[in-house]
């Protein structure tokens, strides 16, 4: 379970920063995230829906212990994200849509890595990993340098070194953004498969497309500021708008 | 400790399939004293055996006189004298290299010779030349002649020549050969070394921060269980053993090109090989590994710092010029290690591996060097993670 309460991050801005800003803007913080609030239960997928800058990536990091929250707190499967920082690493799983690997390793090679840096012994590590490396088959590229493998390949890679140890929370910015039709779909599939799995799911995403397929609940963000928090169906049941895309754009245009 | 380890290990077998980091580590090392070595052995033996043999066309001016000398140059085999050249345009046939040089005596030098006065001879000349060949070469002619008149003119008043010659200096310098020849060659390596260092530490520095960030890949190690602490000490470990792998293989490149070289004089072999002997090279290379952890903890810190690689680059290329001077300075006359300057960074390495090499280091200043250094290592291993610990360092895009 994921839960978020009051949390605040606000960012110094460099000169260049309050350049970029314009002559209008005062002061010389911004917050990338004001004082939202929501929680996320384990079995559900829960999407953070927020157009580019609203304050997704931001939250999430915070989440995952990457960025420490100005104000309010954060607790990962029990565990605080700050005093308890270690702890909330060992039990979560994080993808982006653009996840670096290394290059000049192999997948093999890669998964291992973090299999060592989570502590897993050699035959939890045996097991988990030749159930993974089948499940999306790759066994045919598992000794092959990542820098040689297809955007597919390299995705397929990403997902087994994020759920290789197998972690309560699994959090997912924007998991399909530049990626071809095939490859978002086994990251879709990936989502549905953690949900039936009972693990947390929490997703960002600015394609209204994802969150009707996917998520559970769901939370709108725009400017740092939490706009709806609640279930797809409420959402859904107060819509004014014919279409989801239309409420989302109408919910942001509002704010 | 075991995660620290995990780290090292993964990032070493990273860099170690890197082409441009073994180049750096290895190749580059390896190859520059050899290099350096053998194209300076064949420049400098082909320059000077051309130097020596060159047949030099020298315009002959005697005015009748000095006859003896004249009958020397004819005879040389190595000259092409030349009797047909007015005097005012032997400096425009010099200037063109028509001519290599001229010889012009005055008019009244027999005369002058005769009457035990001093004579003149004009010797034209272009230094800029084949390292001033002409002029070494006809100088030594002139000065052969020159004792010919002066043995004539002793004979002559019948007088030993010992009564202008009173006094005989004998030298004895108590200096060892290996003194003087760690004291100049000595301040010399420190210079490719502490370079070598550098250059070894930067390129992983700057691909294990800034390109990390730049491939997304820092991202994901922030999220495994593992402290910032563990993440840095992992990758310094591996830049550590980069830079200190290229002064190791600058010492073995060094030593090839030593024993290559086959017109080194026996006394000066053995002098280097004394130098070179296992103690001296462990000293040395035990005062490079802190300084060795300051680059790298420095290094690190500009690299995490940068957005990408190329900014981590444009940053780290004045550092290049920060290093190179006190190196400098250390090469210069009458800089010695003291108390002072064995508390510089660098300069302290320079000095202190100068005097190892000669085998005159005082140890009181040794351990000032030594704590020096380590302290200077550990105060920028300190920096270093706190600054990695800073947001902001690491997500500057924010």
């Amino acid at each position: 379970m994921v839960i978020a309460k009051n949390i605040v991050k606000t960012f110094k801005l460099s000169r260049q920063q309050k350049r970029e800003m314009g002559d209008g803007f005062q002061g010389n913080t911004i917050d990338a995230v004001c004082d939202i609030s929501f929680t996320c239960q384990p079995g559900r997928v829960f999407a953070l829906l927020g157009p580019n800058g609203a304050g997704k990536t931001t939250a999430l990091r915070m989440i995952a212990t990457m960025l420490k929250p100005t104000s309010g707190s954060i607790s990962v499967a029990k565990y605080d994200t700050v005093t308890q920082s270690q702890a909330v690493r060992e039990n979560l799983g994080f993808l982006t849509g653009n996840t670096g690997l290394y290059d000049r390793l192999t997948p093999n090679e890669m998964v291992r890595y973090f299999a060592d840096l989570h502590g897993m012994n050699s035959a939890d590590y045996n097991t988990r990993r030749d159930h993974l490396f089948a499940l999306l088959d790759m066994e045919a590229f598992a000794n092959r340098r990542i820098g040689k493998l297809s955007t597919g390949m390299k995705q397929k890679v990403s997902i087994v070194r994020t759920i290789i140890h197998d972690p309560d929370v699994i959090v997912f910015d924007e998991p399909t953004d530049g990626l071809d039709v095939v490859t978002s779909r086994n990251i879709v599939h990936l989502i549905r498969d953690c949900r039936n799995a009972g693990k947390t799911v929490i997703f960002s995403t600015h394609r209204m497309g994802e969150v009707s397929l996917l998520s559970d609940d769901l939370a709108i963000i725009h400017k740092g500021q939490l706009q709806f928090n609640g279930t797809l169906e409420d959402f859904q049941n107060q819509m004014q708008t014919p279409t989801l895309e239309d409420e989302f754009i109408r919910i942001v245009e509002q704010a | 400790m075991k995660t620290i380890l995990t780290i090292f290990k993964k990032e070493f077998k990273d860099i170690t399939r890197d082409r441009r980091s073994m180049m750096m580590m290895f190749i580059i090392p390896m190859l520059l004293f050899p290099l350096l070595f053998t194209i300076a052995a064949v420049f400098t033996t082909r320059q000077a055996q051309k130097v020596r043999t060159k047949t030099l066309v020298v315009a002959l001016i005697t005015n009748g006189n000095a006859e003896a000398f004249r009958e020397i140059l004819l005879k040389r085999d190595d000259l092409k004298i030349r009797e047909d050249i007015a005097e005012d345009i032997i400096p425009q046939l010099i200037r063109s290299d028509s001519i290599d040089a001229a010889i012009r005596v005055e008019e009244q030098f027999d005369a002058q010779i005769a009457d035990l006065q001093r004579g003149q001879i004009h010797l034209y000349f272009k230094s800029s030349r084949d390292m001033d060949a002409s002029r070494n070469r006809l100088t030594s002619l002139i000065r052969d002649y020159e004792n010919q008149i002066v043995n004539d003119r002793f004979q002559r008043l019948a007088l030993d020549r010992m009564i202008v010659d009173p006094v005989q200096v004998r030298r004895h310098d108590i200096a060892s050969q290996r003194e003087r020849i760690g004291k100049s060659v000595g301040g010399f390596l420190p210079y490719i070394f502490v370079i070598m260092c550098f250059m070894g530490c930067m390129y992983p520095a700057l691909d294990l921060g800034a390109g990390e960030k730049e491939r997304a890949t820092l991202e994901t190690l922030l999220v495994a269980p593992v402290s910032k602490i563990q993440i840095l000490l992992g990758k310094c470990g591996v830049i550590v053993l980069s830079g200190f792998a290229s002064i190791a293989n600058s010492f073995i490149g060094f030593f090839i090109a030593v024993m290559l070289q086959r017109e080194i004089v026996a006394r000066i072999l053995d002098a280097l090989q004394g130098m070179f002997e296992i103690s001296s090279i462990l000293l040395v290379l035990s005062l490079c590994l802190p300084l060795t952890i300051f680059f790298a903890a420095a290094l690190m810190s500009v690299s995490i710092f940068a957005k990408s690689f190329k900014e981590a680059q444009s940053i780290v290329a004045p550092l290049n010029i920060i290093v190179i001077i006190p190196v400098f300075i250390g090469l210069l006359p009458g800089i010695e290690l003291n108390a002072i300057t064995s508390l510089i960074p660098v300069l302290n390495v320079s000095l202190a591996s100068k005097e190892i090499f000669a085998g005159t280091i005082k140890l009181p200043l040794l351990f000032e060097v030594y704590a020096s250094l380590i302290a200077l290592a550990a105060l920028s291993l300190y920096g270093c993670a706190r600054w990695f610990e800073r947001e902001s360092t690491i997500f500057r895009e924010t």
